[in-house]
């Protein structure tokens, strides 16, 4: 049986169902879009004072 | 906010992989979007675009489907998810194009009142990070929920 979420947000009117698939699963851990995380780190290495607490 | 979302997401169990269909003119096209660990603890790369046929996430994609607010406003409802379920994570996005970061500051700018009630919102100017302003030219934003 396959794992579901309902989730209403409190920004929108409509539910929306987030359904666990099995094959998105087996990207775990895989970094789908590296050139724009290397953009990020690169930002992120620069940042002269950190994140608001 | 009075857009309409696309209503049937597939997920990976940990949440940090979000795939939807987007259906318009052109047809049917699988839309992905992925919350990736950076190097600075508890801040997560968001990124977005079209599926390619190995996976990854093609962010320079132009699909043309003439449902781009629908497209737009399922991204904000899935951070609003993401954030619900990770209120200690900051999330760091920016366009892939000019064009496309100028869009998200004017959709943040637009709606700002309703999204600021919920989200901390900032930009990264000049190394530093600022309270996202209207007049502000961000092209990195930083956004984390807020503790209410």
């Amino acid at each position: 049986m396959k794992k579901v979420i309902k989730y209403k947000s409190e920004l929108f009117d409509k539910e929306i169902t987030f359904t666990v698939n099995e094959n998105l699963n087996k990207l775990k851990g895989r970094v789908l879009a590296p050139k724009k995380l290397a953009e990020a780190n690169k930002l992120l290495r620069k940042l002269k004072t950190p994140l608001p607490k | 906010m009075k857009y309409d979302v696309y209503g049937a997401i597939e997920i990976t169990d940990d949440f940090n992989v979000f795939d939807f269909m987007s259906c318009g003119k052109k047809g049917v096209i699988q839309k992905r979007v992925a919350f990736t660990k950076t190097e600075l603890e508890n801040v997560y790369n968001l990124a977005f675009g079209d599926v390619d046929a190995d996976g990854d996430i093609n962010d320079y994609s132009v699909s043309d489907n003439g449902d781009r607010n629908k497209i737009l406003a399922t991204v904000v409802y899935i951070i609003d998810a993401y954030t619900k379920r990770y209120p200690d994570r900051w999330i760091i996005f920016r366009g892939s194009t000019i064009e496309r970061t100028r869009l998200y500051r004017m959709a943040v700018g637009l709606h700002l009142e309703e999204l600021s009630a919920k989200f901390e919102i900032y930009g990264y100017v000049d190394e530093n990070v600022i309270p996202f302003g209207k007049n502000l030219k961000i092209n990195t934003f930083l956004v984390k929920r807020k503790n209410l």
